[in-house]
C-alpha cells in the first residue's frame, strides 16, 4: 500500500509514493537520495536526523514521511539556494567552520539545523537558550563547547554593529 | 576563553604562509561536512544492495540447539538466511588470536573461539547467530523476527570476581575463566617500603565499564568488484584501520588472499578505538556478498552497538602507595582484574595487562612497584580499545591515591605533587617499568596551571566556596598532573608523494580520518614544505591498494604519519632540485625554492615543481618513503577543575576546567584544543554519568541513550558562571619541550584530555564533599560515575545530616 506524498522538500515541489510506514528521515535518504541528515541512534535521542518541517526543526526519525504531506521541509542541503556560487556557506555553517564546531561531521546537520531554527525564532538568544535549542542533539567528539561559541559567533556576525 | 574566529580563505599570494604549521586555519574537512555532504558508509550504499539483519542471542550462556530458519526464508524481500553452522560448512574460520599473553600456569591466553556466527554455543547477550539478507532493511529486520532460536540457557558469570571463583560457569576453553595474567615490578622490593613506610594509602578502584558510542554506527558494504576490480571484492566499512581490517577478512574467509580484497574507507563518523580491528560482523557481510554475488550492506541500530560494539576500561581491583614521611612516594601496589568479556582480542588482554601499567606511576618518581593483573572472561562483550585504552585507568590510580594521601597527611594537593615529580634534569627517564620519557618539564606545567588556577589565593576561592553554599552547593576543586603513552606501539609509517603536472601534489598515508582533522595538519605541513596554496595538496587515505599501515589509534597519526611526511617531502624536493637543476643546467646547489619555484638567485632563471613534473618519463614525480620514529611519545598535562555538588540533588556541575598541556610542537592550534576539551568531556563523562550494566543473567541494561548518558549540551552551556555553571575551557599549551624522538617534535594529542578530566573532576567532586562534612572513609570508597544519586547518598553520610 502508498500513499502519494505531495510536499515542498528544500523549496522544490516533489511528487512521491510513499508507504504509510516511512519515516521521514529514510524517505530523504533512501527515496530522495538526500543523505546529508544522519541516522545516530534508534530511540529519537542523539538529534542526528534533525530537519526542519514548516520552520521548525523535529526529529526526522520521530516524524512518518506522510506526516509532511503538503509542508515545507528543509534539511541541510536545502540550507543554501541550490543557485548560489559553488562554495557558498549559510551563516551558520560558516560559524561552525571558523568556530571549530565540528569534528567527524556525523552529529553536525542535526546541530546546525537545531541552531538555524534557534535563530529565526531568537536572533539574539541567551546561553540558556542556546543550551536548549541543543539539548537534544548528542556530540560524541567536540564536548560541545566548539558548538556554542560557533552559535554565539552566528549571533554576533548576524549582528556586526553589536560585535565592536 | 575562546579563540577568535577563523578568517575564511581568501587566496592571497601569501596564503601559503597562512595555511603552514603554527597557523590557526578553517579545516579542509569542513565545507562538505557543513553542507551535508559527507560521505559516510551508509550514504554510499548502491540502490541494488542486499541488507543484513543479524539474529542475536537474547541469553548470556546458552547450548544453541536449533535454529528453526524456514519462517526466516520465506519471508517477503529475503534473499537468504545464514546460520553459524553454514559458516563452518563453508569453511570460515574463527577470528585468529596472536597468544602474546599468558595464563600463570603458562599456557596461552584464552578466549572463545569467536566466530562470525555463534556456532552451538552463545556467549554473550546479543552475540550474532544468524543472519538474513533481503531486498531491505527492514524486510531483513522483519524476518528476523520469525526466526525461532532453540537454546538451552545456561547458567551465565557477568562479575568478575564470580567468574574466578571456582565452580563457576566457564566461559572459555579452559578449566578456568582466566584469560591471561601478568605481575610487573619488585614484589620483595615494594613489601619492604610498604613495612618501612610512614604512610600508606590504600583505596578500592572501579574504574566501570563503558560503550565508546562513536555518533556514526559501524556499517559495512562488501560488493563484487567492477570493471578492472572484478574478481575481487571491496569492502567499504567505518573504520580506523583498513588493512588490520582486511588481513583479518583474509585470514577468517576461505579462499581468499590480499590481493584479492579492497578495503575503502571514506568518512567516518568518530571512531574512539571502538572502530580498530574487525569484527564478527564484517566477515559475516562479506561472507554474504561472496556467497551471493552480490553487494551486501549492515547499517547496525544504536541497540546493536551498544550489545555488540567493543566496550571500554572495566577493571576494579584496590591500589595502594607508600609513602615515606615528608610525602615522598616509595611504592605504588595495584591489584587488578580487569573483566574483558566473553571474546577478548589480544588487545584487550594488552590494554589492562601491559599498556595501563607502562604509565602506572605516571609523572612522579616513584622507584618501585608491584603491579598484579588478571584478565578475567565472563559472558559480556569483549572490552577493547576506547579513548585511552589502559592509560585512563592508571591515571586514575594515582591521582586517586595522591589525593587520598594528601587528605591524609593534611598536605596541599599540589605540594605533594610536586615533592613527587621527576624533574627536567632527570630526562630522559627510565620509569619502574622501564618506559623511557624522552622530555618533559612536569614541574613546570604544574606551576603553569596553579598560577593561572590561582590554586594559592585562598581568599579568592573561599569566597567561591561561599557564593556556592548560598546556593545551596558545595564547591570543590582539583589538580592533576599526569602524562601518557602514544603510539599503539606501532612506529613506522610509509607515505607516497606524487607531484603531478598540473601543480597538484597527491599526498597518501595509511593513517586514517576519523573527526580528528588529521588531513588538515597534513596539508599544512605540506605546505609548510612546499610552498605551495593548500588547495594544491590533495591527502588521500582509506584504500588498501594505495598502501597499508597500521592506522590510526593510540595519538599516533600526528607524530608517526607526520614525521613520514615531512621527510617524504624533503626527499621529494632534493629529488625535485636535481631535475630542475638538469633542466636549467646548473648546479643544484644553486638553485632556491620557495612557493612551488625552483629559481637562480639573481637571475630570472627558473622552473616550477609542476614543470619538473611534467618532464618526467611518466609526468609525474613519485616517491615513496618510510619513516620510523624512534619511540613513543609521552603527552603531559596539568588539569585543574572546579565544580559544585547540589546539596539538595547531588548533582554535581562543572564550573571551570583549566588544563595546561604539552604535547610539544603544536602543527594546529584550533584542532588540538579540540581534542583536548572533546576528549576531557568523554573523561568527564566517566567520571559523572556513564556506565554500562548488565544484570547477574547477563542482559544489558544499557542498550540506548535513554539508559547510558552521555554528556549533553548542559554540562558546558547554559547556566551563567554566577548561579554555578561552566565558565569554558580555559586550554594551553606549552610548546616549549618538544618531543626527541621524532622530526616533528610533536606528541600525539587525541587521548590526553580523556585521561586527564576523570580523576580531576572525580577529585574536585570528592574535594567537594570532604568540605561539605562527608567522612574520609567513605570518600575514599565512592567510584565513578558520581551520579546524582551515589553523590546524594554520600552527603547523606555527613555527621548530623
Amino acid at each position: 500500500m502508498v500513499f502519494p506524498l505531495q510536499t515542498h522538500l528544500n523549496g522544490q515541489s516533489v511528487h512521491d509514493e510513499v508507504a504509510p510506514s516511512t519515516l521521514l528521515v529514510d524517505w530523504l535518504r533512501e527515496q530522495r537520495g538526500l543523505t546529508g541528515t544522519h541516522i545516530g541512534c534508534d530511540t529519537s535521542q542523539c538529534g542526528a536526523c534533525t530537519v526542519l518541517l514548516d520552520g521548525q526543526a523535529v526529529k526526522a526519525c520521530a516524524v512518518l514521511a506522510v506526516q509532511a504531506q503538503g509542508r515545507h521541509v528543509t534539511t541541510i542541503e536545502g540550507l543554501v539556494p541550490p543557485e548560489a556560487p559553488p562554495g557558498t556557506l549559510h551563516p551558520v555553517q560558516d560559524a561552525f567552520v571558523a568556530c571549530h564546531g565540528l569534528q567527524c561531521g556525523f552529529c553536525t546537520p542535526g546541530m546546525l539545523m537545531a541552531a538555524v531554527c534557534l535563530l529565526r525564532q531568537h536572533p539574539k538568544p541567551s546561553d540558556a537558550q542556546i543550551a536548549e535549542a541543543l539539548e537534544g542533539n548528542l556530540c560524541r567528539c567536540t564536548g560541545y563547547a566548539g558548538i556554542v561559541e560557533s552559535v554565539r559567533h552566528a549571533v554576533r556576525q548576524a549582528t556586526p554593529q553589536e560585535a565592536a | 576563553m575562546t579563540a577568535p574566529a577563523l578568517p575564511s580563505a581568501a587566496l592571497p599570494s601569501d596564503l601559503a604562509a597562512r595555511f603552514g604549521s603554527g597557523q590557526a586555519v578553517r579545516r579542509v574537512e569542513d565545507p562538505a561536512l557543513v553542507t551535508g555532504r559527507g560521505r559516510y558508509t551508509a550514504d554510499l550504499l548502491p540502490a541494488d544492495a542486499l541488507h543484513v539483519a543479524f539474529v542475536r542471542s537474547s541469553v548470556a550462556h546458552g547450548v544453541l540447539r536449533e535454529l528453526n530458519l524456514s519462517g526466516a526464508r520465506e519471508a517477503e524481500g529475503v534473499v537468504a538466511v545464514f546460520s553459524g553452522a553454514d559458516l563452518v560448512t563453508a569453511g570460515v574460520k574463527p577470528q585468529a588470536l596472536a597468544a602474546a599473553f599468558r595464563r600463570p600456569d603458562g599456557t596461552p591466553m584464552q578466549s572463545a573461539p569467536r566466530r562470525a556466527l555463534a556456532h552451538e554455543v552463545v556467549r554473550y547477550v546479543g552475540e550474532p547467530v544468524a543472519m538474513i539478507v533481503a531486498t531491505s532493511r527492514t524486510a531483513a529486520r522483519a524476518a528476523a523476527d520469525v526466526v525461532f532460536v532453540d537454546v538451552e540457557e545456561q547458567p551465565a558469570v557477568v562479575d568478575p570476581l564470580a567468574a574466578l571463583e571456582p565452580g563457576a560457569p566457564r566461559v572459555g576453553v579452559a578449566d578456568d575463566n582466566v584469560c591471561a595474567e601478568m605481575r610487573h615490578g619488585d614484589a620483595a622490593a615494594s613489601d619492604a617500603a610498604f613495612a618501612a613506610a610512614a604512610h600508606r594509602v590504600r583505596l578500592p578502584i572501579v574504574n566501570q565499564r563503558l560503550a565508546p558510542a562513536s555518533m556514526e554506527p559501524r556499517t559495512v558494504l562488501a560488493a563484487p568488484g567492477q570493471g578492472d576490480d572484478v574478481g575481487r571484492w571491496i569492502v567499504t566499512l567505518s573504520s580506523q584501520m583498513p588493512s588490520a581490517v582486511r588481513d583479518g577478512l583474509v585470514a577468517a574467509l576461505p579462499g581468499l588472499t590480499k590481493a584479492d580484497v579492497r578495503v575503502r574507507v571514506f568518512d567516518v563518523g568518530g571512531g574512539f578505538g571502538m572502530k580498530t580491528g574487525l569484527y564478527p560482523e564484517d566477515i559475516a557481510v562479506l561472507f554474504a556478498a561472496r556467497a551471493l554475488n552480490r553487494p551486501v550492506a549492515w547499517r547496525p541500530d544504536r541497540l546493536e552497538e551498544f550489545l555488540s560494539a567493543i566496550h571500554g576500561r572495566d577493571v576494579q581491583g584496590h591500589a595502594e602507595l607508600a609513602l615515606s614521611a615528608d610525602g615522598r612516594a616509595t611504592a605504588l601496589r595495584v591489584r587488578g582484574i580487569a573483566n574483558v568479556g566473553a571474546y577478548p582480542s589480544t588487545a584487550s588482554a594488552a590494554i589492562q595487562l601491559l599498556i595501563g601499567p607502562w604509565v602506572s606511576t605516571s609523572v612522579y618518581d616513584i622507584p618501585v612497584v608491584d603491579l598484579h593483573y588478571t584478565a578475567v572472561l565472563t559472558h559480556t562483550a569483549a572490552t577493547g580499545a576506547y579513548r585511552g585504552a589502559g592509560r585512563p585507568e592508571a591515571i586514575y590510580l594515582i591521582e586517586r591515591l595522591m589525593d587520598a594521601a594528601a587528605r591524609q597527611m593534611d598536605l596541599d594537593r599540589a605540594e605533594l605533587r610536586r615533592r613527587n615529580l621527576v624533574a627536567p634534569a632527570q630526562m630522559p627517564y627510565t620509569n619502574a617499568m622501564r618506559q623511557t620519557y624522552d622530555s618533559g618539564n612536569f614541574p613546570g606545567l604544574l606551576e603553569q596551571a596553579l598560577a593561572r588556577a590561582g590554586w594559592g589565593d585562598e581568599a579568592a576561592w573561599a569566597q567561591r566556596q561561599a557564593a556556592a553554599r548560598a546556593r545551596g552547593a558545595f564547591r570543590g576543586r582539583a589538580l592533576s598532573t599526569f602524562l601518557e603513552w602514544t603510539s599503539g606501539n606501532s612506529f613506522e609509517e610509509r607515505v607516497t608523494v606524487d607531484v603531478k603536472a598540473d601543480g597538484f601534489i597527491e599526498i597518501f598515508t595509511a593513517t586514517m580520518a576519523m573527526g580528528q582533522g588529521i588531513v588538515t595538519s597534513y596539508v599544512q605541513l605540506a605546505v609548510d614544505a612546499f610552498g605551495v596554496p593548500p588547495e594544491r595538496i590533495r591527502i588521500v587515505q582509506g584504500d588498501t591498494d594505495r598502501g597499508n599501515g597500521f592506522g590510526s589509534a593510540g595519538s599516533r597519526s600526528l607524530f608517526t604519519a607526520g614525521s613520514a611526511l615531512q621527510v617524504a617531502a624533503q626527499r621529494t624536493l632534493e629529488v625535485a632540485r636535481e631535475r630542475a637543476g638538469q633542466a636549467l643546467e646548473v648546479a643544484p646547489a644553486d638553485l632556491q625554492y620557495a612557493g612551488g619555484r625552483f629559481t637562480v638567485a639573481g637571475t630570472d632563471l627558473g622552473i616550477e615543481l609542476a614543470e619538473v613534473a611534467a618532464r618526467e618519463p611518466e609526468q609525474h614525480l613519485f616517491l615513496e618513503s618510510s619513516t620510523t620514529v624512534g619511540g613513543p611519545s609521552w603527552p603531559n598535562g596539568a588539569h585543574v577543575a572546579e565544580v559544585e555538588v547540589d546539596e539538595g540533588t547531588g548533582e554535581v556541575r562543572l564550573c571551570r576546567y583549566l588544563s595546561f598541556n604539552d604535547i610539544g610542537r603544536v602543527v594546529s592550534p584550533p584542532i588540538v584544543k579540540g581534542q583536548i576539551e572533546g576528549g576531557a568531556v568523554q573523561g568527564i563523562g566517566q567520571a559523572l554519568c556513564e556506565q554500562v550494566r548488565y544484570d547477574e543473567g547477563g542482559q544489558l541494561q544499557t542498550g540506548s541513550f535513554m539508559d547510558y548518558a552521555l554528556p549533553r549540551v548542559d554540562l558546558v552551556a547554559g547556566l551563567p558562571p554566577e548561579a554555578g555553571g561552566f565558565e569554558g575551557f580555559d586550554t594551553h599549551f606549552d610548546t616549549s619541550v618538544p618531543c626527541r624522538t621524532n622530526p616533528l617534535g610533536a606528541k600525539g594529542v587525541g587521548e590526553l584530555g580523556t585521561i586527564g578530566a576523570t580523576p580531576t573532576v572525580v577529585n574536585a567532586v570528592l574535594d567537594a564533599l570532604a568540605g561539605a562534612g562527608v567522612p574520609v572513609a567513605m570518600l575514599n570508597t565512592l567510584q565513578m560515575p558520581l551520579t546524582a544519586e551515589r553523590v546524594w547518598a554520600a552527603l547523606q553520610c555527613r555527621a548530623g545530616a
